[in-house]
């Protein structure tokens, strides 16, 4: 029998092939990484409308009409330079920053709504600090995201707006149109976790046996970095090891380079989480998933689903380990809207808003959405209601 | 011929008297005279100032308690609890053994363990026998001095520092633990790594790029860590981690706390207090300003 023969010979030359490369690369490496970088975030224009405590409301600057470099699709389904007329309040999630939806040119959602001629605003969370410990999540909803709205809703005089939640600012977002459906029209949630009760996702695992009393008695506020490593463990094998090796098999291309700096920036920049909301969090949604069930009293009231009446869009994805599908897919079934789409995308929790092939749905598909219900009724704003 | 040899009693009346002896002098250069009592009559008052008397009657008490010692049944005595020591050394040392034999017998066990072939993406027997038995030894023979009760005017603050001192080793215990657990697919992941390229070997279909090699075991690792974060002993051993840390940290605040107070320097319970009237003080405001709002709607 003759014996099993391993080419040994191969491995060794592709190995010093491999490591002529690698020293290729080491050696072109410190000239992009040591010359000037275009690694800036968040660089869409926009002017802060309304500030209170530690949040803000910014309002993105609109693109001139004739600036604007339509989408194929709208253009092909509309015919005419779109324009849905009600503006859009985007609630990010308290975790991690805003800036993730304007990352870059190119791959910002931001930039992709002002393009469709969407008036876009965003709520920016800041960075809580110890004395934040105690807001709850009655204080975001009813307190800063209804302050925000009134904002709007002045500037504009009008009596509705559109709102837009991601992650937890999606679960924000459905208790907001649950208590105060009076004031929005149309309402889109994404990669919004709304049914915590699945085994689909880790962090729902986690969080079941988590003792979050004796959490926010030691840390007050829940740090971000800690937070941040906690996401980190979900996958270590691709989020601390290869993401590594990737980064050092093409430290050599400057694009590559500005683009993982830019996501660096944006992942590790964590605020903290106020420790009374993120107390109500955990036992409401993750351990007792009160939200769905219709059980969750904000503010001393009940959060009905059924009292969302207005036009829901719902997004989440398919490879998603953080929300996971079942997390998402039984809003549509539970609030009193008959207007309600779902749409899963072949992708995880940030490659809707990141990957260049989602751009081309995502946002198009919004915007394509909002227009259709962006209907003129010659309703005035009426400061009373 | 016939003599007894010297036994520890008679050693220890010599060494007693080479005390007695040894005091008599060291007063002599103070008062002028000794203070033995067989030599001086306690009515004569021989000191001139109040150190001196000090000395004197210093000198005394321990020339008492040197002739009291000198005494057969004081020095029976003595010598029986001297000879109860060894016991009581013996003991302490038989149980750190046993204990000790313990731990031992673990490693050995888990040694023994190594080498074996490893059921890929398994951890239902997870080897951690070694972090269970340094808990459990921890707590049972180490842990009680540290948290025993103190006395005294400053007993609290030293109750604190113990209590800081044992959470401190729980949390050294959890987290070592917990890192291990972390570590587990990364060896499984290499073992299952040979077996893979054992078997691809006999197929004839081995790779010959080291990327080929290296995408194989992160797609393994990747799996394994899957696996093990579903699994209830690894949300177990995050949550004893979890707790650990915190309880650690808890009992550091208070030492610190207890440390800043004498400083002129608010601590975080102070600015808890400001900041949480602050809070409500805000809501009551908030809740003011919407009133006339909603007055002046019903209206």
């Amino acid at each position: 029998m003759t014996q099993q023969r391993i080419p040994v010979d191969l491995i060794l030359k592709r190995l010093s092939e491999d490591a002529d490369r690698a020293q290729a690369r080491a050696q072109k490496a410190p000239d992009v990484l040591l010359g000037p970088l275009d690694t800036g975030i968040a660089t869409t224009p926009y002017d802060v409308v309304y500030e209170e405590d530690r949040v803000k409301l910014k309002h993105y600057r609109p693109i001139p009409t004739d600036d604007r470099i339509l989408s194929t699709n709208l253009a092909d389904i509309f015919g005419e330079k779109v324009k849905p007329n009600t503006p859009l309040l985007v609630v990010y999630a308290l975790i991690n920053r805003e800036t993730m939806l304007d990352l870059q040119p190119g791959r910002s959602v931001v930039h992709s709504f002002l393009n469709s001629g969407i008036d876009v605003y965003m709520a920016d969370w800041g960075y809580p600090t110890r004395k934040d410990r105690y807001l709850t999540i009655d204080d975001h909803v009813n307190g800063y995201m209804d302050d925000m709205v009134e904002v709007i809703r002045q500037r504009h005089g009008i009596p509705k707006i559109n709102l837009m939640g991601i992650c937890m600012g999606g679960t924000f977002c459905v208790i907001y149109s649950a208590l105060h459906s009076e004031k929005i029209k149309n309402l889109i949630t994404t990669v919004t976790p709304t049914n915590f009760d699945t085994d689909q996702g880790l962090l729902n695992i986690w969080m079941k046996d988590i003792d979050v009393d004796r959490m926010v008695k030691t840390y007050g506020n829940m740090p971000g970095d800690l937070m941040n490593f906690g996401f980190l463990l979900l996958n270590p094998a691709r989020l601390m090891i290869d993401k590594y090796v990737g980064f050092s098999e093409h430290m050599d291309d400057k694009a590559f380079v500005e683009n993982f700096i830019r996501m660096e920036k944006w992942i590790f920049d964590s605020p903290d989480v106020p420790g009374e909301t993120f107390r109500q969090f955990v036992k409401d949604c993750y351990q007792k998933n009160l939200l769905i069930q219709n059980k969750m009293v904000v503010g001393g009231e009940k959060v009905d689903l059924k009292k969302i009446t207005m036009p829901l869009l719902n997004f989440y994805g398919k490879y998603d380990h953080l929300v996971p599908p079942a997390a998402c897919e039984l809003l549509t079934s539970r609030v009193g809207s008959k207007d309600t789409e779902d749409i899963c995308l072949d992708t995880g929790h940030i490659g809707i808003y990141v990957s260049s092939k989602c751009q081309k749905e995502f946002a198009p598909k919004i915007a394509a959405w909002l227009k259709e219900r962006d209907t003129h009724s010659g309703e005035r704003y009426d400061r009373e209601k | 011929m016939g003599q007894k040899e010297p036994g520890p009693e008679s050693m220890f009346e010599a060494w007693m008297k080479s005390t007695t002896e040894l005091w008599d002098m060291m007063t002599k250069p103070w008062t002028g005279e000794t203070v033995s009592p067989e030599k001086s009559s306690p009515k004569e008052e021989t000191p001139k100032n109040r150190a001196t008397n000090s000395a004197n009657s210093v000198l005394r008490m321990c020339q008492s308690a040197a002739s009291l010692m000198n005494t057969p049944e004081t020095r029976d005595s003595l010598l029986q609890g001297m000879n109860t020591l060894p016991e009581i050394f013996l003991k302490m040392g038989r149980s750190g053994l046993e204990r000790s034999f313990q731990l031992h017998q673990q490693w050995m066990e888990s040694a023994g363990r190594i080498g074996r072939r490893t059921e890929a993406y398994s951890f239902e027997n997870l080897d951690q026998g070694i972090f269970n038995a340094w808990t459990e030894i921890y707590e049972a023979e180490f842990s009680k001095f540290l948290n025993v009760p103190q006395l005294g005017l400053t007993r609290s603050y030293q109750e604190r520092m113990g209590r800081l001192l044992d959470r401190f080793n729980l949390y050294q215990g959890a987290m070592a633990h917990f890192l291990s657990v972390l570590y587990l697919p990364v060896e499984k992941s290499i073992k299952v790594m040979q077996d893979e390229i054992e078997a691809l070997t006999e197929e004839k279909r081995l790779p010959d790029n080291s990327q080929e090699y290296y995408r194989m075991w992160i797609k393994i690792l990747e799996g394994h860590y899957m696996t093990l974060f579903k699994s209830s002993q690894y949300t177990e051993v995050l949550k004893k981690a979890l707790d650990a840390m915190e309880d650690f940290m808890m009992a550091r605040r208070d030492v610190l706390e207890d440390l800043i107070q004498t400083l002129p320097v608010p601590t975080q319970k102070d600015m808890d207090d400001v900041y949480k009237e602050l809070y409500l003080l805000k809501k009551k405001v908030r809740q003011l300003e919407k009133t006339p709002q909603r007055k002046g709607r019903q209206a």
